[in-house]
């Protein structure tokens, strides 16, 4: 039988999407468009909240802390995006929590806000460049590297720069390993979680100094302490996990708003410390 | 200040692997490191067990000990001082090699492995690495024995659980002057209320995670312990704080919160190893910050 018609291009029955995006929608851009690949393996998740819940704002942070919910919460921003997590622990593990009071107040709180938390973690640092580097160079000005992930700065004492970091940041407990005296003019970032081998590659690299985040005492610490102690002109300065995430963190909200046109805003964490 | 007691000592032992014997005026032989371990096993008071961390990381078990260094890490810095010491020995609470099973298969062309190495290998020097055990030491925990003991804490031990301390009462802020005070400790970090009224404490010294950090925070006003991750215990912390919880966290630093506890390791250790000088040879806080920087990194003692 020949039908001379041609077929309409979409059955008229077929969902088409109208409403607001809801969070599910909204991960599935992020992660499409962020320029990571493939991972067989992630720590990114949903660790609270409905993802089939519409969006009705966005707030992107270092860590989704009680005060950092509340603040957008009260804002009306229900997806809220962290580079750590909500629940104390990598993957956000509850086993333990079981009528923890700070939990269910925690939980409450995103339940009452139908907020839905999102940890973009592995895949921020995937893009290239690696998206907590980029906020941080940009926050400091500092051209991005082009070979081996060292950034060249004008020459400057390492005291003299963990001084001007420490008010660039607010950073009230900023810690530093190495001769106050030297001459800083090569730096790699280790941001975040600065785990042991990849800083010992990087101390072992061109670089006069790693600027990072967090990082164990008796591993990476160490290694600088006894580069130093044989002689090696190094260092290295410790942000805390926070400060050093949070310029990162401030540019994926600011390439949010080039993905979609829901509201979003930076939602400051305070690291919390005092000395 | 002791230290020509200790070096003449040391000399001695250098000069011949004889030792006089103190008391008895009789030469004794040179004990091993494996005669100092096994005397060890059985001074715990706990069984020795398997497993673990703790291990000979360098050097010899049939090395003959002319000194014993307690160290809380086996920095470089830590060697060097062990070597001007004349202590061949050193037992560690923290790793040599940059992890905690001081893993080296990655660290076969590591320049500074190798480095190190070497002066562990010429200076004949033997490293044990001493964590598990010290810290299942029974009735207390041996790296909390020494650490309530350089606070002064002994009398206010709860009678349930030896972590625990209930002290007079006083402020976050008292106790962490008394911190910064009693340790030297320069990068301390705190989580909490300033004004907070503090009465009992309770201390994981070293690194603490979210287990058993929370439960502890439950049965205190102040968790102090020496190192734990931003996103870990410490959020927790500044979670329970923003809640308005009565509650903090002290951070001491790692090395800083647990080194009092190789001091009393060797106290223990001269109670069954009479032959051969033991010092305990305390490290330099590996941090300085913007305001209070140090230009010396060199342990000096």
């Amino acid at each position: 039988m020949a039908d001379s018609k041609p077929a309409p291009a979409r059955p008229s029955f077929a969902p088409r999407h109208t409403g607001p995006l809801t969070a599910l929608q909204v991960i599935q851009l992020v992660l499409d468009k962020v320029g990571a690949g493939y991972r067989p393996a992630t720590i990114d998740h949903v660790s609270a909240g409905d993802p089939l819940t519409p969006v009705t704002g966005i707030a992107v942070t270092p860590i989704a802390s009680l005060a950092v919910l509340r603040q957008a919460a009260g804002a009306g921003q229900n997806l809220v995006i962290t580079y750590d997590p909500g629940f104390w622990s990598s993957s956000d593990n509850l086993d333990g929590m079981e009528g923890n009071d700070l939990f269910l107040l925690k939980r409450d709180v995103i339940r009452d806000h139908h907020l839905i938390v999102f940890n973009l973690h592995d895949h921020w640092r995937d893009r290239v460049p690696d998206g907590l580097t980029q906020g941080m160079a940009q926050a400091l000005g500092w051209a991005m590297a082009k070979e081996g992930g060292v950034f060249e700065i004008a020459r400057t004492p390492l005291l003299v720069l963990a001084r001007s970091l420490a008010g660039r940041f607010g950073d009230r407990t900023i810690r530093v390993v190495g001769d106050p005296r030297l001459p800083v003019r090569r730096v790699a970032l280790a941001l975040g979680n600065a785990a042991q081998m990849p800083t010992i590659a990087l101390l072992n690299g061109p670089a006069d100094m790693v600027l990072a985040g967090y990082c164990r005492e008796w591993e990476a610490v160490e290694y600088v302490q006894d580069m130093v102690a044989s002689g090696s002109k190094k260092a290295m300065i410790l942000l805390g996990e926070i400060v050093s995430a949070a310029p990162g963190m401030k540019a994926c909200a600011e390439w949010l708003k080039t993905v979609t046109e829901i509201p979003v805003a930076y939602v400051e964490a305070a690291p919390g410390y005092w000395s | 200040m002791h230290g020509n007691t200790w070096n003449r000592r040391g000399a001695i032992a250098a000069a011949g692997a004889v030792f006089a014997a103190p008391g008895t005026g009789l030469a004794a032989p040179a004990p091993t490191v494996r005669d100092v371990l096994e005397r060890m096993r059985g001074q715990t008071g706990a069984a020795w067990f398997d497993g673990g961390v703790d291990h000979i990381v360098a050097g010899s078990a049939d090395a003959p000990v002319i000194g014993i260094a307690t160290v809380m890490m086996a920095t470089f810095d830590a060697l060097k001082s062990a070597v001007a010491h004349r202590l061949n020995f050193v037992i560690t609470h923290e790793p040599t090699f940059w992890s905690h099973p001081d893993h080296v298969e990655q660290l076969q062309d590591d320049p500074l492995y190798r480095r190190k190495l070497a002066y562990i290998g010429e200076h004949g020097l033997t490293i044990f690495h001493l964590h598990d055990h010290w810290h299942g030491k029974k009735p207390v925990d041996g790296i909390n024995v020494g650490m309530m003991r350089k606070m002064g804490w002994q009398p206010y031990m709860d009678a349930q659980n030896n972590r625990i301390f209930n002290l007079p009462p006083t402020t976050l802020t008292s106790l962490v002057d008394r911190f910064r005070r009693t340790l030297g400790d320069r990068t301390l970090r705190v989580i909490g209320d300033p004004a907070l009224a503090v009465r009992r404490v309770i201390a994981s010294w070293g690194n603490c995670s979210s287990f058993p950090g929370i439960p502890y925070l439950d049965l205190a006003d102040v968790l102090v312990i020496g190192e734990a991750q931003d996103w870990d215990l410490i959020a927790y912390a500044n979670d329970l704080v923003a809640a308005r919880r009565p509650k903090a966290l002290v951070l001491l630093g790692h090395v800083l919160s647990e080194q009092w506890g190789m001091e009393y390791c060797a106290d223990w250790l001269k109670t069954f190893v009479p032959e051969v000088p033991v010092r305990f040879l305390p490290i330099v806080q590996p941090y300085w910050n913007p305001a209070d920087p140090v230009f010396e990194i060199d342990t000096k003692i």
